[in-house]
């Protein structure tokens, strides 16, 4: 699925882009790459690419401003790579639509990973998203509504349904706080998120085996929550 | 310690002595019957000692000059009048002058010295304080120094390797440096988040923003986190059911959790066990880490909080910021985080916190379980 995918790098650091260059071309990607958000606006609209590495740090324009133009006519996901590690940061970008974080220095297979995932999700949203969500032990019928854990039903109420499945479908993604409540309680809750956080320690009550260490439903702290899938 | 010396003329400098002798004369009109002359020139020569000690010298010439027309007017017969007609009186005047002087001068010379004191004192403490903090400030610039140049050492050492002589190394010597390459670039990005951790704590730039958070999450945040290094060693969590939500900044709270967590898995042997309880006392939230290895040296339980130290410089490699972040964060939260060494062995490290405000109320949900 990954194979001959066209990745599109907008970064200025030259050191950066030859460290992405080597690690992606070799695992079949195809690339272009832009110095920054004008070059980089340019060849998105161009060449349509599969995916969008962004750094947040460009010579002439905020990352975040940019992630919010490309969100304005492209669904592309969008993986932002950054050497900013504050929450807010990670919210900002997230929430103006980026699809994933990674904060510098990085690794390789951290990078693939999400590159993947982005992918994934991508690939889903133009309608080949399944209707049963299998993480392991836990079984997800989109159309009966039905959560079994190892073959067990799992009785849960409407809102820890909602917030199991919106976690789900975007397994492997982090989603805000704010995206999380929007979805789940209405954009009217878009701030209360000791609501989440109540409601998701009694998911986790009830789909972990140790809820004070999860293997589906991790927390990432002052951001939001991700739906892991065991690998 | 402000007190007018010869060099500063106020406005009291003039009505003072005015003052003083009014009310000697005052004093020595009213005890007329019983007082004697030599009584009169006595309580006209304290008047002029008070100036001169109060008002200094300017007050006690003016004090004396005065008291001698004064003393002079009403007690010096013929009474009323400036004439002088006994020579013993020439004697009294001058005494006046002369105690208002002596006195004066002696005032002056000691609050000079007391001034002079008191700025060399001034001057030894700066120099001091400035001494402390240089000492402090460049132990603290060799360590980091230290801390940042020794990985860096080690990847550029194994970086130059590679490019020289890349062909002609074996292949396991190859993947060992690329290895250390990497493991050392680790170990120089936990150092750096660490110092910039640091730094924020100490420039008090630290803004804590609470929320109400279940503490099971903290504690399940930072073991998801801790996971690759906690490689299968058990961790027992015991969380009392009476804990409310806590009002804590979850990204710092956590990160304290995360930091004593890894301590004790850095400082014990791999398969022992780490536990985590929490329970309330008396409106105080509880949260306690212990391990079970060798505990911590006697009287070491303080000097652990401090910066860059390293309970052992042989075994661990960490940078020694990770317990004094802890405990800066902790008492932003208006807490306390202590150690000791438990009698049965291991060592404890636990978190108090002021359960303050009340938990907000979670609207229960409409439809049943479906």
């Amino acid at each position: 699925m990954t194979h001959g995918a066209l990745v599109l790098i907008i970064e200025d650091e030259l050191q950066m882009r030859r460290f992405l260059r080597a690690s992606l071309v070799s695992h079949g990607f195809r690339l272009l790459e832009a110095g920054d958000a004008k070059e980089g606006m340019a060849l998105a609209t161009a060449h349509q690419p599969d995916v969008i590495l962004l750094d947040l740090g460009l010579p002439d324009a905020d990352g975040i401003d940019l992630t919010r133009e490309l969100r304005g006519w492209t669904k592309t996901p969008i993986v932002v790579i950054s050497a900013r590690g504050q929450e807010a940061d990670k919210v900002n970008a997230l929430d103006a639509g980026a699809d994933d974080y990674l904060t510098k220095p990085f690794g390789v297979n951290e990078l693939l990973a999400r590159i993947r995932v982005a992918l994934r999700h991508a690939n889903q949203a133009r309608g080949t998203g399944s209707l049963v969500l299998e993480f392991g032990r836990l079984r997800i019928d989109l159309t009966s509504r039905e959560v079994t854990l190892e073959g067990e039903p799992v009785r849960l109420t409407p809102i820890e349904y909602r917030l199991l499945t919106l976690l789900a479908q975007n397994a492997g993604k982090v989603l805000t706080h704010r995206q999380i409540l929007v979805e789940v309680w209405g954009p009217e809750h878009a701030t209360q998120n000791h609501y989440l956080r109540v409601y998701m320690a009694q998911l986790r009550r009830k789909v972990e085996r140790d809820s004070a260490r999860p293997d589906f439903l991790i927390t990432e702290p002052g951001i939001g929550y991700r739906l892991r899938a065991p690998g | 310690m402000r007190r007018p010396t010869g060099a500063n003329i106020t406005v009291l400098t003039f009505a003072a002595p005015g003052a003083l002798v009014a009310l000697a004369s005052g004093v020595g009109l009213l005890g007329r019957g019983q007082l004697a002359a030599p009584d009169f020139a006595m309580l006209y020569l304290l008047g002029i000692s008070v100036a001169a000690w109060r008002f200094g010298r300017a007050s006690a010439l003016l004090a004396s000059t005065l008291s001698v027309l004064a003393y002079h007017f009403f007690f010096v017969p013929p009474f009323h009048t400036f004439a002088v007609t006994d020579a013993r009186n020439l004697l009294t005047f001058a005494t006046m002058f002369v105690v208002g002087l002596a006195t004066s001068t002696l005032t002056l010379r000691s609050q000079r010295h007391e001034q002079e004191r008191a700025r060399l004192a001034d001057r030894t403490r700066a120099a001091e304080l400035k001494a402390d903090t240089e000492q402090m400030r460049s132990s603290l610039l060799s360590a980091v120094s230290h801390d940042l140049r020794t990985p860096l050492g080690a990847i550029t050492g194994a970086a130059t390797t590679l490019r020289e002589l890349g062909a002609d190394l074996a292949p396991e010597q190859r993947a060992d440096l690329v290895d250390a390459i990497c493991k050392e670039a680790d170990r120089l990005e936990h150092f750096v988040v660490n110092l910039l951790e640091m730094t924020r704590v100490d420039a008090g730039a630290l803004t804590v923003k609470r929320e109400w958070v279940p503490l099971e999450e903290l504690v399940g945040s930072a073991l998801t986190r801790l996971e690759p290094r906690l490689t299968g060693r058990p961790v027992k969590v015991s969380l009392s059911p009476e804990l409310p939500l806590l009002s804590v900044d979850p990204v710092l709270f956590e990160q304290v959790l995360f930091n004593l967590l890894e301590n004790a898995s850095v400082h014990t042997p791999p398969e022992t066990e780490i536990e985590i309880t929490a329970f309330v006392r008396e409106a105080v939230g509880v949260l306690r880490i212990r391990d079970h290895g060798e505990g911590i040296s006697p009287g070491l339980e303080q000097r652990i909080f401090e910066k860059f130290f390293r309970a052992n410089l042989q075994g661990v490699r960490g940078a020694g910021l990770g317990l004094p972040i802890c405990r800066g964060i902790v008492a932003a939260h208006g807490g306390t985080l202590e150690a000791w060494s438990d009698p049965a062995g291991g060592a404890v490290f636990s978190v108090e916190l002021p359960l303050v405000g009340e938990p907000p109320l979670i609207p229960h949900e409409a439809g049943s379980e479906g």
